[in-house]
């Protein structure tokens, strides 16, 4: 039986993060204390430990596939099949985030993520909901400035915001 | 009596009130779990007390849990595996218009498991200390294995799926500044990256990032059907008469397992609806909806849970993800919670107990009035549901250290989560790997170190030594029992 292309891919992936870590720690300086434990003890046992289950998934990749995993058929599991927008559309919310949150502030930041993952889940109104993502990331940013005493990054929106954040 | 004194103020009340609130409304939405709960909602007790945060999590815990049974039976998604019985035949009793006692009798069991569980963590866990002070490194080395043992290879359809994703746990555990030596392990550099990774990144990560990835890549063009509240939510007497024996028994099988470290409330709810279904007086009502099934599996979920703070509190070992979660919050306010914390912060551990009584019945009251209110939290667009869950999961992640270098752990959690539900990995080992790990390599390293190097010492004491044995029994059993059935 054919190997499945994502159980292969994730077999050899624990497989290379086992071969990383066990590179890793052969970085590590050894000796430690009288007792000879040192911290590279630990980080070799668990590179070790991905090793051997890197392989024995492997094995199994190749001897029919893993044991009780999920069909891969998504209808068969009551879903529909991949759809790759949605996907993008949540990443690009994440990324925009990861941009703007110490640039454009934190308000802004969630906004443009609340719109991204509505747009990815199938939501049409991006202007609609780019205003209830500001709405939300305001109200979250009074309560955590003003009320938690948690700074918050105000960025563009500073002026507007006046003292509030950082 | 004395914890009563420290939680019954009217403002510890009202952090307890506020947390049962808002863990049940963030419980509800579906797809977020307790331990997403009460991750997402950690940074809001940064400002407060020990005791007030520790009561409002107590609040936040029970309000999760009863929350995600609100979704269940509602909606037949199952926020965790612990719901999944629940599902069975609370979501036929809303089929055919019997909702609110499906509700009601989950309110309630909750209430009766919950109650008599946390009595017994109050009996059971001043014995479990007074052995616990007796347990030197080596000890509690074999404890921490045999979590370990049981998260990731007894349950969970897989053995070595469930230790691939315990040993991806202890390999991020592994991330920053090596406690003992000062050495910095696996962090390339990145200064944020010293400190370690944060439980509460991960749990995040996996939980809600993975959750929205999978949800829109596989599931966000489907019709979702929502049964309503027909009626109302009383019992009647034949369905008090059904429900109070399921309660019982339910804490009986629930407790056990969630009070020795066998990690997860999944097995005890499987096993209170098998009991209930082979005990029923009813059973033709089974698969159509028969009250039991939902009585016992939910009791059996409440009392577990509950008695999983027996071995949190004790000896410092969570077996769940939210016990996980749970953690690293005490973690945070420089709890460490073991035997010593009762002889050396016993007002926290008694407030915290009292607490748990306090937040049940904050749940019992809370619950059945606001239930229409619940529901339609439930009747929020599914695209606005997970840009909201997604704000707040990222708010919870980002406001620990205001780093961006933990919003990009986070997406990179969340592929990792994709990936893991996509292929049907388990994802508590990883979160229990994480915070767990750097426990265990401190004990055994200490161990190693009180034997001058000499590894025997495992297996030489008599209890670390019975207790690796057991631990290795249950990884091998289940290829045993194959083999067995093989031939």
């Amino acid at each position: 039986m054919k190997a499945k292309p994502g159980e292969l891919i994730l077999s050899l992936a624990v497989l290379g993060l086992g071969i990383s870590a066990a590179v890793g720690t052969s970085r590590l300086p050894s000796a430690g204390g009288y007792a000879r434990i040192g911290p590279d003890l630990a980080p070799a046992v668990i590179a070790g430990g991905l090793i051997l289950l890197g392989l024995w998934l492997l094995y199994e990749t190749f001897s029919g596939g893993w044991r009780n995993a999920a069909n891969d058929d998504a209808t068969a599991r009551g879903e529909h099949r991949f759809t790759p927008s949605a996907f993008i559309w949540v990443s690009a919310g994440l990324f925009a985030q990861v941009v703007l949150i110490h640039r454009a502030g934190f308000v802004l930041a969630q906004a443009a993520l609340f719109a991204c993952v509505a747009r990815g889940f199938g939501s049409a109104k991006l202007a609609r909901d780019f205003a209830i993502g500001l709405v939300l990331g305001l109200s979250v940013f009074f309560f955590f400035v003003k009320f938690l005493n948690v700074n918050l990054p105000a960025g563009w929106l500073k002026p507007i915001l006046g003292g509030a954040g950082i | 009596m004395h914890g009563f004194s420290i939680s019954l103020t009217p403002l510890n009340l009202l952090w307890g009130f506020i947390g049962t609130i808002l863990g049940t409304f963030i419980g509800v939405l579906p797809g977020v779990g307790p331990a997403l709960t009460v991750a997402m909602l950690l940074p809001l007790t940064v400002k407060l007390d020990p005791t007030g945060a520790l009561i409002m999590f107590a609040g936040i815990y029970y309000g999760a849990m009863y929350g995600g049974s609100t979704t269940t039976i509602l909606l037949n998604t199952p926020g965790e595996s612990a719901s999944i019985a629940t599902a069975l035949e609370g979501n036929m009793m809303a089929k055919n218009g019997r909702a609110g006692p499906a509700l009601a009798t989950c309110a309630i069991g909750s209430f009766v498991a919950g109650t008599i569980a946390t009595i017994l963590v109050t009996l059971l866990a001043p014995v479990v200390v007074e052995i616990a002070l007796k347990f030197g490194p080596a000890e509690y080395f074999a404890l921490m294995v045999f979590a370990f043992t049981t998260v990731a290879a007894v349950i969970g359809s897989s053995t070595v799926r469930g230790l691939t994703s315990l040993f991806l746990g202890l390999l991020l555990g592994i991330v920053g500044i090596d406690s003992q030596t000062a050495q910095s392990r696996f962090a390339f550099g990145v200064p944020e990256l010293l400190d370690g990774i944060d439980v509460v990144v991960l749990a995040v990560g996996l939980f809600a990032v993975g959750e929205a990835l999978y949800v829109g890549a596989y599931a966000s063009r489907l019709e979702e059907k929502m049964e309503q509240i027909k009626g109302g939510l009383w019992m009647s007497k034949e369905d008090w008469k059904r429900s109070w024996p399921a309660w019982l028994r339910a804490t009986a099988i629930g407790f056990p397992f969630g009070s020795i470290p066998a990690g997860g409330a999944e097995i005890p709810t499987f096993l209170s609806y098998a009991v209930e279904k082979r005990l029923t007086k009813h059973p033709e009502e089974f698969g159509h909806g028969a009250i039991e099934g939902v009585a016992g599996p939910e009791a059996a979920n409440n009392a577990s849970v509950t008695g999983a703070l027996v071995p949190l509190l004790t000896l410092g070992i969570p077996t769940s993800a939210t016990a996980a979660v749970l953690l690293s919050a005490f973690q945070n306010y420089g709890i460490s919670p073991g035997p010593m914390l009762f002889q050396m912060q016993p007002d926290l551990v008694w407030g915290l107990l009292a607490s748990l009584y306090i937040g049940n019945v904050l749940l019992l009251i809370l619950n059945l009035p606001l239930v229409g209110m619940w529901v339609k939290v439930l009747t929020i667009p599914q695209p606005l549901l997970y840009a909201g869950i997604l704000v707040f999961a990222t708010l919870g992640a980002y406001s620990l250290h205001q780093s961006v270098v933990d919003l990009i752990m986070l997406y990179v959690f969340g592929l990792l989560g994709f990936a893991m539900r996509r292929w049907d990995i388990p994802v508590a080992p990883a979160i229990i790997g994480l915070i767990l790990g750097p426990l265990a390599e401190t004990q055994a390293r200490r161990a190693l170190a009180i034997s001058q190097g000499d590894p025997s010492v495992f297996f030489t004491h008599p209890i670390s030594a019975s207790i690796l044995a057991l631990s290795f029994l249950l990884l091998i059993l289940p290829a045993i029992v194959k083999m067995a059935r093989l031939r």
